[in-house]
């Protein structure tokens, strides 16, 4: 398929050059020296490609596309080929003949066999993976107000579950591969960023990917099996996620400037009642009414049109030997709840150099970030906007927030709280490779991830309400070094290709927390946070500061092994020996090896003629772990604590430190292992028209780390971190991925797709009857638990009493599972889970000229989701004592005015939705048309639209939920208690490339 | 060019050596250990922590909910639909329903077990300590391990006996678990101090103790035996032992009652062992003084925030014995030990903040209190205190008055917020900001006059007619001198020990042991009709028994459970 794309424009121009090359040919001139120009364009997007390589070939002239796609080589003679080749394209070899100017269209390869992808120390073409691994590059990603890096993801890879539980900027966005596979927090993917791997606790709270600007980044590979995780041993459990930043190509050198703007409203707010439904439905449900003639919707004096303004100017080009990237960005988010803002600068430079004869090349990669989030009480602000009065006026007589006895004015407390966390963190690599002998490569890799962060917490005092005010500082640090040696060779013969690979690697994470605080101030007096010394009380029972630091060591042994018969049978084996410092002496090391087969069928000859131009066969089997736990559980702690002391004399004051034990040692201490096998297809027809994937996989984790009560209940500390050995944890499913696209007579290219993930988690073995989690606390509920896990069920399992309805006194009725006439605890059932069983998302794009949309779905389907702002903050009850509510929680007409509302099986509700993510509609401008092409290459114009519905029967802010309240380190799952409200947003963007 | 190129591989391979090949050893920043430190600091170290953990038993939802709200003595409901409620753990625990995953049965076993494990590491380090008084010390771990020992079995019905830390305990039950505890109290009775007050286990604590046990043995023996049989040689060993308590001359009655839970109890000479509790060491909590209190009566003229929380009540059956016993006399007037006032109203409705002191004792009808509006408390203009009539403004119902009632049950009406009698026996710790923590009162686990009840207990049990043990009684009683005290009883009966333990002792932590040795434990009461005798005892906690699974047959439930 060769698609040569003229423009009315360029066909003049080019018949014109035509012309006069015929003007000036001479037959002697046929083997002179001349030079060609031309233009490098996508053959379906028309699009100029940037840096494509040009070489003629038998010769050494090569030169690369500038930012317009246009070249010149100078070539001898009409018959020089020039081989034209880019990333992600097919090859062409053009015959100059007599042309001087050449428009060059390359066809994407769009089953994307040519792809590059990250595996892991090193890169593999996408043919050649034998394991399960998703890459996504820059365009495919998710478009709009982006929190954190995980959200250019959702939906995007089949097994992947993405929850962004929290509107707000910033915020933690949860990704699984594949499920949990540990019952405790911890569960989330390895991350690595060019080559870093990140260390994942964050500094300063938020999402510990918040540092990087969105658009640096090239691709985001996902490694998802075992096969392909193993590299990275003890850590590679949950998957592992590979963050690849942009880089310069050589000879092209542009400027790109992007702009945009978005306006975020509430998606939808919660459906409390108005001012005049309250005044019908208080005296209903049995109340007096309490009212102050006012019609104030809460929700709607809290929240705000929230605007998103983002700057990126990136440079990118080269020379010869040297390419570089960089990048300035700017960010500024408001949150959709008054007061809450994140600033995001960020800074990035890369450069690759080459040396030596391009023996020795050398990449640097810099990336400075300073984010700053302000915060007011989101929790108590939310609370305060469903559940008051609505009859009471928010602001009084003089246009100040009003204040009332009883009621909190979620305003006043905007000025009165917030919480501004400023963080600086520098991460920034250095790895050179250098070619030993032909094949045998080594490479170093230094790196190192240098966070700061500060938090003041502020409550300023106040009269009415009176307040003492108090200012709390927190600070944290966090050093993660790396330092990696590896040696890569690569021998290519007829037949055999084998690749390997052997390193080690030493990685130290250091982490450290400090806080202090400070009462009572002025009010009015200087701002406490420039100033903290103005405050007038400090005790140590108040203001003790604390702090904690530890340091984590990590040194590993890798090797892979990948070999190639005949272009068709692929094997790989990886291999990793893993030494923590967080484990005994007896288990330091864990050892993971992984081993995967590859088959290309449509390679053979009996497939030749067929429609499939790719179909391979993969298969694999890898053992990971997962250390996810917390430092120094190998050594026990004996040591002051100042709830041990205890006054032995009479004489007041001088009491003794007491000491105890406060952690149980658990020396034999191991990571939790994990067995993934994984059966793969992958298929590509009508030369890669319709391409896609199929995977079977089984993911199943025993040596489950958990903190468990000893058998002897006589221990200085209730629990310790174990292994529970014959614990098993299965994660079993199925993901299938399918793209179409096409590319019409009349120049309409169109793709469509999609992925489906059906999953299964399940708990076996386990020998506790219930591991709770999802801690309750509110009227009548305290000491309830939401999740718990049991032997035969989900992890996310609710576990609860089992409403029935309501008895003839209008009081609730459960199951009596047992029969013994009183429904305790142990009338609890597994009621379903939060993990959602299936995954989807399918999508739409089409481009005409210069216009594309892409339209992009995602959902899940199988959940439940319990909501907990529900049962605490709603109920006829506290209705009748003019405490708003939604009518959901009231509707039932046999509900009795006083009928208690525990935790049970009454606020499960299907948590299965279905939304449409993101709508894109972009123009590119053809500069050339309008005439600025000689300073402007690309102009474009974009609006998106993101989160435009949500299609669900749940009736809380979102389905999409997840405010983790883990007991003891086991994680919750599926709980919504005043969840930030998403927002629907509108986002209209500015591109220039120069 | 070579030259670089080696150069360049020697840098590399420099950078990467420096950097390798760590044994992976951890290191510990940020906790101290106890390397350096002197003996006598070890000594105090080891101790202080066994008493500590005092602190955290004797909390309002621990112990406390266990000994009392399984009683007649004490009731909580689901307060006005918002508080309390806690998954309907008090209710269960009132109506004898209790179900092992009850979180303050797990957490008192905690707790306890926590304490115990501290004496066992206090035992097994003390021994080679040179420290003075170390040899003291370890006789009070030793002690202390008798005593927590003899909490679980009276809680939970066994015990668990371990000398080595290092060792899985030894779980014994019944006569053999009496036996240990006997055995280790009476060896350590030698070795242990009398001088250093009620705060640590003195000689004469460990004869309390002995007392206790001696006194309960039948139960302990039979647990659940239709009626106890009380053995002479145990009530002998009561009565031997508090001779020798009343002997000493070291303990005196009290003569004003509520001076025995003021903030300087420390000193007070009726209190023989205590938890203590010191303000300016900030570990102490002020709950039982804050637990029955409304959530509208805020105690501190210093602290707008310290309030109470409307918790426990006492139910109108145990009001009714006190009514009943005093007739045709109001209690209040005929027993200083069921109320003292301290607020006069209207009359002194401006009050200098040092003068205000909230009433104590059981407290009924429309309480009085200090005014706070916008957080702050109401002056009057010469800068006094404003005190005016209390209504559940923190409540959002400011219309409804703080208005004790005797009906209070697990009705809606009889859940609200103001029902019930309340119960402000401790004073309200004059530092406590929150009102929940910077306890400054001893809490007391035993003191004279229970000595004197038990003993004529133990007389009555062993066929005394009456009048030795009236004696005992009414000594008691004629004790509490400061105002008029109760009169005399004129005739003795179990039932008339029984109430006068309620009378002496409410809300002190032994109701649930008495009510099971007096055979009332299976009786009726406001919203109590179980008359299960397994509910005598507590479940192990389901976590325990859990954990407890990989060794089988080693923790087992107790029947019923």
């Amino acid at each position: 398929m060769r698609k040569i794309y003229f423009s009315k424009h360029s066909l003049k121009f080019f018949f014109a050059m035509l012309l006069t090359s015929i003007c000036f040919f001479t037959p002697g001139n046929a083997f002179a020296q001349q030079t060609i120009s031309g233009t490098v364009r996508d053959a379906s997007t028309g699009n100029p490609l940037v840096g494509a390589t040009i070489v003629v070939k038998g010769s050494n002239q090569s030169t690369a596309s500038d930012a317009q796609g246009t070249f010149s080589i100078a070539v001898q003679g009409n018959n020089s080929i020039l081989t034209i080749s880019y990333v992600g394209y097919t090859s062409q070899e053009v015959t100059v003949g007599t042309r001087t100017n050449l428009e060059i269209a390359l066809v994407s390869n769009s089953v994307e066999l040519n792809q590059v992808v990250v595996v892991g120390y090193g890169t593999q073409n996408k043919k050649d993976i034998t394991g399960s691994v998703k890459s996504l590059k820059s365009d495919a990603f998710n478009k709009g107000i982006i929190n954190s890096p995980q959200q250019l993801l959702q939906g995007k890879v089949s097994g992947v579950n993405v929850t962004s539980a929290s509107g707000e900027p910033g915020a933690i966005t949860s990704i699984t591969i594949r499920g949990p596979g540990g019952i405790r927090t911890g569960s989330t993917p390895l991350f690595v960023v060019d080559g870093l791997p990140l260390d994942n606790s964050s500094t300063g709270g938020g999402d510990p990917l918040n540092f990087i600007n969105p658009q640096d980044i090239e691709s985001i590979d996902v490694l998802k099996d075992a096969s392909a995780t193993a590299i990275y041993g003890a850590r590679g459990a949950n998957g592992v996620i590979i963050i690849t930043t942009k880089r310069g190509r050589a000879g092209a050198s542009t400027l790109n400037f992007s702009s945009s703007i978005g306006f975020s409203k509430l998606a939808r707010e919660l459906p409390v009642l108005t001012a005049d439904e309250f005044r019908v439905e208080v005296p209903k449900a049995g109340g007096v009414l309490d009212d102050k003639g006012g019609n104030t919707n809460w929700q709607k004096e809290v929240t705000r049109t929230a605007v998103t303004q983002n700057y990126n100017l990136a440079l990118s080009g080269g020379a010869d030997k040297l390419t570089y990237y960089a990048s300035l960005g700017a960010q500024k988010q408001e949150g959709i709840i008054k007061k809450n803002d994140l600033n995001r600068y960020s800074g990035r430079f890369n450069a690759t150099q080459r040396f030596l004869e391009d023996r020795l090349v050398l990449e640097v990669n810099l990336n400075v970030a300073n984010t700053k989030q302000e915060r007011p009480p989101i929790t108590s602000v939310l609370t305060d906007a469903l559940i008051n009065n609505p009859t009471y006026p928010a602001y009084d007589a003089n246009g100040k927030p009003a204040i009332y006895q009883n009621i909190n004015n979620p305003l006043l407390f905007f000025e009165l709280d917030k919480e501004t966390t400023t963080i600086n963190r520098v991460i920034g690599n250095i790895s050179p490779s250098f070619r030993i002998i032909k094949g045998l490569v080594y490479k170093l890799n230094f790196g190192i991830d240098n966070s700061t962060a500060t938090r003041d917490v502020l409550n300023l005092p106040n009269a009415v309400p009176l307040r003492e005010g108090r200012l709390e500082n927190f600070y944290t640090w966090n050093r993660n070094t790396l330092i990696e040696n590896y040696f890569t060779y690569t021998v290519n013969k007829t037949h055999h290709d084998i690749s390997t690979l052997a390193g080690h690697s030493y990685q130290k994470i250091f982490v450290q927390g400090r806080n202090n605080s400070i009462n009572r101030f002025v009010i009015g007096g200087v701002d406490p946070i420039y100033n903290p010394g103005v405050g007038q009380d400090l005790t140590i029972a108040n203001n003790r500061p604390r702090g904690f630091a530890f340091i984590n060591e990590l040194q590993s042994f890798f090797g892979r092994v990948t070999y190639q018969y005949n272009n068709k049978y692929l094997f790989t084996a990886n291999f990793r020996a893993d030494g923590s410092s967080k484990f005994g002496e007896n288990n330091k090391y864990g050892y993971f090896p992984s081993f995967s087969f590859g088959w290309k069928i449509s390679d053979e000859d009996f497939m030749k003629n067929s429609a499939f131009n790719n179909l391979k066969l993969r298969a694999g089997w890898g053992r990971t772990g997962n250390q996810e736990i917390p430092p120094k559980i190998t050594q026990e702690l004996f040591t002051t604590l100042g709830s041990a002391s205890y006054p032995l004399f009479p004489a007041a004051g001088n009491y003794p430190a007491g000491y105890a034990y406060t952690r149980l040692a658990n020396p034999d201490i191991r990571w939790e292992s994990s067995e993934q096998t994984d059966m793969g297809l992958d298929f590509g027809l009508w030369n890669g028209a319709l391409s896609g994937t199929i995977d079977f996989f089984r993911k199943v984790s025993n040596n489950i780390l958990l903190q468990v009560i000893p058998a002897d209940p006589v221990q200085p500390a209730t629990d310790v971190w174990t292994n529970v050995k014959d614990m098993r944890i299965t994660n079993r499913g199925v993901e299938f991925e399918l793209d179409y696209r096409h590319k019409s007579s009349t120049g309409i290219t169109y793709n469509v797709g999609g992925n489906i993930t059906y999953m299964k988690n399940k708990v076996e073995n386990s020998p506790y009857s219930i591991i709770p989690a999802g801690s309750v606390s509110g009227a009548g509920i305290t000491s309830s638990t939401i999740n718990g896990y049991v032997n035969g069920e989900p992890i996310g399992t609710f576990f609860l009493k089992e409403f029935t309805g309501f008895d003839a006194a209008g009081l609730s009725t459960y199951t009596d599972l047992d029969k013994d006439g009183i429904v305790t605890d142990k009338d609890r059932i597994a009621a379903g889970s939060a993990l959602p069983n299936t995954i989807y998302s399918f999508y739409g794009s089409t481009a005409y000229k210069g216009f594309d949309l892409s339209v992009n779905f995602n959902g899940v389907a199988g959940n439940k989701v319990y909501n907990y702002t529900e049962n605490v903050s709603f109920s006829k009850l506290r209705l009748a004592k003019n405490v708003n509510s939604t009518r959901e929680a009231f509707a039932d007409e046999r509900e009795s005015l006083n009928n208690a509302t525990p935790v049970t099986s009454r606020y499960l509700k299907d948590g299965a939705y279905m939304r449409l993510n993101n709508v894109s509609l972009g123009y590119n401008f053809n500069t050339k048309n309008i005439g600025i092409d000689r300073w402007v290459s690309n102009l474009r114009l974009s609006v998106t639209g993101q989160n435009l519905f949500v299609i669900t029967k749940y009736e809380g802010y979102d389905p999409e939920v997840n405010i983790d309240r883990a007991i003891n380190g086991v994680s919750s799952y599926g709980i919504d208690y005043l969840s930030y409200p998403k927002a629907r947003s509108i986002i209209f963007g500015l591109n220039f490339t120069f | 060019m070579i030259k670089k190129i080696l150069s360049l591989i020697l840098v590399l391979t420099g950078i990467a050596v420096i950097n390798s090949c760590t044994k992976l050893e951890e290191d510990i920043l940020d906790e101290s250990s106890v390397v350096g430190l002197t003996d006598k600091q070890k000594a105090e170290g080891l101790i202080a922590p066994v008493y500590a953990k005092l602190l955290d038993v004797f909390m309002h939802t621990n112990y406390f909910a266990l000994q009392e709200i399984s009683t007649d003595e004490a009731i909580l409901p689901f307060r006005g639909g918002t508080d309390w409620g806690d998954n309907g753990i008090y209710v269960q625990l009132h109506k004898h329903e209790n179900i092992s995953s009850d979180v303050n049965v797990r957490n008192t076993w905690n707790h306890i077990l926590i304490g115990l494990s501290r004496a066992v590491t206090a035992i097994n380090t003390l021994s080679d300590n040179t420290d003075p008084n170390a040899k003291v010390f370890l006789a009070e771990a030793r002690g202390m391990r008798a005593y927590y020992s003899l909490l679980t079995l009276d809680l939970y019905g066994l015990i668990f006996v371990k000398e080595d830390a290092k060792e899985t305990s030894k779980i014994l039950r019944g006569e053999e678990a009496i036996e240990y505890i006997k055995s280790e109290l009476l060896a350590v009775e030698p070795l242990l101090d009398n001088t250093t007050g009620p705060g640590r286990l003195t000689k004469a604590g460990v004869w309390g103790l002995l007392t206790r046990l001696h006194l309960n043995a039948a139960v302990y023996r039979d647990r659940y035996a239709a009626t106890f049989a009380f053995k002479n040689e145990d009530m002998d060993k009561v009565i031997e032992y508090c001779d020798k308590i009343i002997g000493s001359g070291q303990y005196a009655l009290a003569t004003e009652y509520f001076s025995l839970f003021n903030d300087n109890n420390h000193t007070n000479k009726e209190l023989i062992f205590a938890v203590d509790q010191r303000a300016d060491l900030g570990n102490g909590h002020n709950r039982m003084a804050y637990f029955s209190l409304s959530g509208d009566q805020f105690p501190l003229p210093a602290f707008p925030t310290a309030n109470g929380t409307d918790g426990a009540a006492i139910t109108p059956d145990f009001y009714r014995t006190w009514v009943n016993a005093n007739l045709p006399l109001d209690p209040a007037v005929a027993d200083p030990r069921f109320y003292k006032q301290n607020l006069v109203i209207p009359g002194d409705s401006c009050i200098p903040a040092a003068n205000f002191n909230i009433d104590r004792g059981i407290l009924r009808g429309q309480q009085y209190g200090l005014l706070r509006v916008s957080g702050a408390f109401l002056k009057c203009a010469n800068g006094n205190m404003r005190v005016g009539k209390l209504f559940s403004v923190t409540r959002s119902k400011p219309t409804l008055a703080v208005d004790f009632t005797e009906a209070i049950d697990f009705t809606i009406a009889g859940s609200n917020y103001s029902t019930g009698y309340r119960v402000s026996k401790y004073e309200f710790s004059k530092t406590s900001v929150s009102g929940r923590n910077f306890g400054e009162h001893d809490i007391v686990i035993l003191r004279l006059a229970d000595i004197y009840l038990m003993r004529a207990e133990a007389k009555f049990r062993k066929g005394d007619p009456g009048t030795t043990a009236l004696a005992d009684v009414n000594l008691v009683r004629a004790s509490r001198t400061a105002t008029t005290p109760p009169k005399p009883l004129t005739t003795m009966s179990l039932d008339i020990l029984f109430n006068e333990r309620g009378f002496e002792f409410y809300w002190e932590m032994v109701r649930r042991t008495d009510m099971i040795r007096f055979g009332k434990y299976e009786g009726t009461w406001t919203e109590k009709t179980n008359a299960d005798k397994q509910k005598r005892l507590f479940p192990i906690p389901q976590t325990a028994i859990d954990g407890g699974s990989n060794l089988p047959g080693y923790l087992v439930q107790n029947p019923g459970y």
